[in-house]
């Protein structure tokens, strides 16, 4: 589904970061562990085509993201990536509903996808282990792993090809990680999508297919 | 876009909303400006109406039209009565009223003339005037008072005046051998009208009767005044004459052929023309706060995008999850300018809405008290063109932020 070859990306303060290949198929679990700082905002932002490539190249389902334009690579991510954050996932001044509705806003592939908006909201949220009435509560009301829900629910509504979330464990205690990663492997649909996660954490490494660890590959 | 633009003004209101009432109050002052002008011109170049032309001595047409409408300075020179006789005998001429200028009475100007004067003379609109009390004076020992000078002095009709020598009041050149019984009292009328004192040619000229040089040779309290010949009090000379013509197509004519009057060197000149040239003069301060209120839009314009251009590291955290759910730069570029456009036309529809509420309810207030009519109306062409002015610079402003939103996010990493 999605392979990224001959990655190389300066930044603008000079340090140049190589990263290893990476190839990923539909029901695949990817992990990508390394120390912060080295670079792994930085792939999912080239794999989500927001970041332009300088070196090398991405391929998803044969759409190769050097012969798109930035627009067609904005539309590209709308329709098949789902994006979750490390902390700060919501915004504030929207409804929870609405902050997970903001998955398909941009996308007319995925809102086909969905037939009854707040029907599937309330699928996704109640498999992610939260209560309806979530849905109502203010953002600043809700926990962090509560969020974080959200925000899976959102990245998961349309159901997108690819499933990108960058450290989303990290402001959660290792009882609440375990329960959060166990229902997003739950939700996910493992036969239409894949999921690339980037985390320090290895300890997470067994919900995960496939670990890929920086640290090994920088040394 | 519109839903989640408004969702978000709505989370930062405070400053939006200080930013547009800075932007409507702006407005607000840019549109008073404009209509109190646009009011205070109409009723200046209406300060008289129904008067084709005004003939005096030969001078500039600024300074007579100055001393016979709005009773500012003194005439350099008289006309004879024989000259107006001779004009009053032209086919062209419908009516003519001759007018006396030089006394008054505690600094409000006196106007002496004919009872006709009221029927003649208009302002405004063509409006008559019309008394709020007594009548119009019948005996050359009645007086009528304009709005301003019976409110200002509390009189009353009946009360009992008496008129100086001159523009200045003092003991020493007052008519004090006379008394003039007020017999009427006008209504309002937001001009010049308002603050003088009419009364009858042959009473003005029988207060001068023992006057001479400027100065007071004998007092008429020791004259039997029905002992007086009827053709002493016709007056031999006058300051000026307001003239209706029959047809407004002579008025070209007639103005040239009165300027080439053989027997005195006399002018006429067209009041409209005339008071439009005066407010070309007197508009020069009005012209000033125009550009002072256009500095203040230009002031509050800069404070929007300022706040704009502030607010946008506040809203990193919203635009990357726009970014990251497929929104393009483009996008997010598009809600600021989306943002300025709002807080525009937020601004430009409260600031009409509130001037013409204002209009609506001080319209008479400010017509009793400036004698300034601003015409009641949402809005006019000109102030359309104005708006879209300010809008299309707020937009064009916007872009600057707007662009800035662009740039960082067309390569921005998701964190």
């Amino acid at each position: 589904m999605l392979k990224a070859t001959g990655l190389k990306y300066r930044y603008q303060y000079g340090n140049t970061i190589q990263f290893p290949e990476i190839e990923i198929e539909r029901g695949q679990r990817l992990l990508i562990s390394g120390f912060s700082g080295c670079g792994k905002t930085t792939l999912l932002s080239l794999i989500a085509g927001t970041l332009k490539l300088q070196d090398g190249d991405i391929t998803f389902d044969k759409h190769e993201y050097s012969k798109m334009s930035s627009i067609l690579l904005d539309k590209f991510r709308a329709d098949h990536i789902g994006y979750i954050f490390q902390t700060l996932n919501l915004i504030p001044f929207l409804s929870v509903s609405e902050n997970i509705a903001l998955g398909i806003k941009f996308s007319s592939t995925r809102k086909s996808k969905v037939n009854d908006l707040s029907q599937e909201v309330v699928r996704l949220i109640t498999s992610l282990g939260l209560e309806e009435e979530i849905l109502n509560t203010p953002i600043d009301h809700l926990s962090v792993g509560q969020q974080q829900r959200a925000a899976v629910a959102r990245a998961l509504l349309g159901m997108p090809d690819l499933i990108l979330a960058d450290e989303p464990t990290s402001a959660l205690d290792n009882d609440t990680t375990k329960k959060f990663l166990r229902e997003v492997m739950n939700t996910f649909d493992p036969s239409h999508q894949a999921i690339i996660m980037v985390s320090h954490d290895l300890s997470i490494a067994s919900y995960f297919d496939t670990v890929i660890d920086f640290n090994k590959h920088n040394a | 876009m519109l839903s989640l633009l408004l969702k978000s003004i709505r989370s930062r209101i405070i400053p939006t909303s200080l930013v547009t009432i800075s932007l409507m109050a702006s407005m607000v002052l840019l549109l008073s400006i404009e209509r109190i002008q646009q009011g205070a011109e109409e009723g200046f170049n209406q300060s008289i109406s129904g008067v084709d032309a005004i003939i005096g001595p030969r001078s500039s047409s600024l300074e007579l039209v100055l001393y016979t409408v709005f009773h500012i300075g003194r005439p350099t020179n008289n006309i004879t009565t024989k000259t107006i006789d001779d004009i009053r005998q032209r086919n062209d001429i419908d009516w003519i009223v001759p007018i006396a200028l030089g006394d008054s009475h505690k600094d409000f100007r006196v106007v002496a003339t004919e009872s006709n004067y009221f029927e003649h003379i208009k302002y405004a609109n063509n409006k008559s005037l019309t008394l709020s009390k007594g009548k119009v004076f019948s005996d050359l020992s009645e007086v009528v008072l304009g709005a301003d000078v019976a409110e200002k002095l509390n009189y009353i009709v009946g009360s009992k005046i008496q008129i100086t020598h001159g523009s200045t009041e003092s003991t020493s050149n007052k008519h004090d051998d006379f008394l003039f019984e007020i017999s009427g009292i006008l209504n309002k009328t937001g001009t010049p009208i308002d603050q003088a004192v009419f009364l009858d040619l042959k009473g003005y000229e029988l207060l001068h009767l023992g006057w001479k040089s400027g100065r007071k040779v004998f007092s008429l309290d020791k004259i039997d005044l029905s002992t007086i010949p009827k053709e002493d009090l016709n007056p031999k000379t006058l300051t000026a004459a307001f003239v209706g013509l029959k047809s407004k197509l002579t008025l070209f004519n007639f103005t040239k052929s009165i300027r080439e009057y053989p027997n005195e060197a006399i002018s006429a000149v067209i009041p409209g023309i005339a008071l439009s040239e005066l407010w070309s003069i007197v508009g020069l301060v009005d012209k000033g706060f125009q550009l002072l209120s256009w500095i203040i839009i230009a002031i509050s314009l800069i404070a929007m995008i300022t706040l704009i251009i502030a607010s946008l590291e506040n809203r990193k955290h919203e635009m990357t999850i726009y970014r990251a759910n497929g929104a393009s730069p483009r996008f997010l570029s598009g809600m600021v300018v989306y943002e300025a456009l709002f807080i525009g036309l937020v601004a430009i529809f409260g600031a009409i809405i509130l001037v013409s509420i204002v209009t609506y309810f001080a319209t008479s207030q400010l017509n009793s008290t400036l004698g300034i009519s601003p015409a009641f109306k949402w809005i006019s062409f000109g102030e359309v063109k104005v708006f879209s002015i300010i809008l299309l610079a707020g937009v064009l402003s916007s872009l600057i932020p707007a662009i800035m939103v662009f740039r960082k996010n067309l390569h921005q990493t998701l964190n």
